[in-house]
């Protein structure tokens, strides 16, 4: 390998880290929203967030990243009567952090409803209103039981990253594919050997953040 | 002085009717003991009072102040969510099954509604928690997580919890029916202790010794209905009602 081609290889590895810790840190904020929309007892609420998650699930990653590089500049067009450009980099942050922020909203909200109803219950008991206990009571619970799944998302994500290449981003999969096209496969290979110490390394640190959070069980 | 008045209050789950046409007075350090078969309405009718369970129709003050008037499950009165936690904090309620908090300490279960609900400063919240985990024995836990603790262990945190917000009335939900028997005692005592100190309470259970020794009043429920009243002297030596007689025959 080449200097240059390492070189390259290091941006694209950037690339694709700032893609999932951006999209991740974002998405989790989202979902949370979401997850508490879902859980709401207003009907409004429920049903935006039930009809967010259902679109977003419901479709491919890669079809809402086109849409989110070539279709929202056209969409913009129709609506204010002229293009609203995206930058790559924009794009692909949109529609990682959109997708991921479904799943991770179902997996917090599977988290808060496994937490036993008699929490609620006392934090109610002894005063505190519906936003205190949520946020004092049930979310801190909550964040044990999801460091699994939540791993889990956060590294489809990682891997996910990869489907950004079809709107030309230059990640660790596109900066391989162009070199590969001399007609070494190694490269293939080599950027497969580092989305596995990418993904090594995530598992280590999630069965760090697990084993820590169990310290009152 | 009345603390709790319950007026006419129905309360129905889906065509089950839980809750029939109840009334009931309880006065200021009164211990008023509520035994019946289970599924009898006791501990709805408990609940009722703090808004655990939303009554169908009815009324329900507590010390004098109209908290709840609802009709076929609407309320007449609007309750202002602010003001029912308030009610709340007036009602400490101790559960069948604890209900600690997991991820606080001893300490932090304590202190965590004084310092959320009254904003109470953190370090006279402490003081005070200490106090009363003095007083129901655990002064040497309060570093531990409920998980370490037995199950009379957790219950009597559970009551220093409750008394941390000053309640002027404490509730209890068959406290001592998911522990064992030989930390059955210990939890007793302390609710003893409590109703020594006048603390008007009332409380769901089936330890008939308790009753006799503290209890004021005793109502026998059935089927949503009071069916019996009086003191527990009265009732345990003398029931009126066969029901009643039923019951106690089964468990003696």
């Amino acid at each position: 390998m080449t200097a240059v081609q390492a070189k390259a290889f290091l941006a694209g590895t950037g690339v694709t880290i700032e893609l999932t810790l951006i999209s991740i840190a974002i998405g989790l904020v989202f979902a949370m929203i979401l997850a508490l929309g879902r859980i709401s007892k207003s009907k409004i609420l429920n049903g935006i967030t039930w009809v967010y998650i259902w679109v977003f699930r419901g479709t491919p990653l890669m079809l809402q990243l086109i849409i989110a590089y070539f279709g929202v500049p056209m969409v913009a067009k129709t609506l204010l009567g002229h293009y609203v450009n995206i930058s790559m980099f924009n794009a692909a942050i949109l529609g990682l952090t959109l997708n991921t922020a479904a799943y991770l909203a179902e997996i917090f909200r599977a988290g808060i409803l496994s937490i036993d109803k008699g929490q609620m219950e006392a934090a109610k008991a002894l005063g505190m209103t519906y936003r205190q206990a949520m946020l004092k009571i049930i979310i801190p619970q909550t964040y044990r039981r999801v460091i699994p799944p939540f791993a889990n998302e956060f590294i489809m994500i990682l891997k996910d990253t990869s489907l950004v290449m079809v709107i030309g981003l230059s990640e660790l999969t596109r900066v391989s594919k162009i070199f590969a096209a001399g007609g070494e496969a190694k490269f293939y290979f080599i950027a497969g050997g580092v989305y596995l110490f990418l993904t090594t390394i995530s598992t280590l640190i999630f069965d760090k953040m697990e084993k820590a959070a169990a310290k009152y069980e | 002085m009345s603390m709790i008045k319950i007026e006419g209050v129905h309360k129905y789950f889906g065509e089950n009717h839980v809750l029939d046409d109840i009334d009931l007075e309880i006065k200021q350090g009164e211990v008023m003991c509520v035994v019946g078969p289970s599924g009898s309405g006791k501990s709805t009718l408990l609940r009722s009072l703090n808004h655990l369970e939303r009554i169908t129709s009815g009324k329900i003050y507590i010390d004098n102040v109209l908290m709840d008037h609802r009709e076929n499950n609407k309320d007449i009165l609007k309750t202002d969510p602010k003001k029912v936690s308030a009610l709340c904090a007036e009602l400490g309620m101790v559960f069948q099954r604890f209900n600690l908090f997991p991820h606080k300490t001893v300490l932090q279960n304590v202190t965590i509604a004084p310092i959320t609900v009254r904003k109470i400063d953190k370090s006279e919240a402490e003081m005070k928690a200490k106090e009363l985990l003095k007083k129901v024995g655990l002064i040497d836990k309060i570093n531990e997580y409920p998980s370490r603790l037995s199950g009379g262990q957790q219950q009597r945190v559970a009551i220093a919890r409750a008394l941390a917000m000053e309640p002027k009335i404490m509730l209890f939900d068959e406290p001592t029916s998911a522990l064992d028997p030989e930390l059955v005692g210990e939890v007793l005592e302390v609710m003893k202790q409590l109703a020594r100190d006048g603390m008007t309470m009332m409380v769901v259970t089936h330890e008939m010794g308790f009753a006799k020794e503290v209890g004021t009043r005793l109502i026998f429920m059935d089927e949503g209905k009071i069916v019996e009243q009086g003191t527990p002297k009265e009732v345990f030596e003398n029931p009126k009602n066969e029901r009643t007689k039923d019951f106690f025959r089964s468990i003696l």
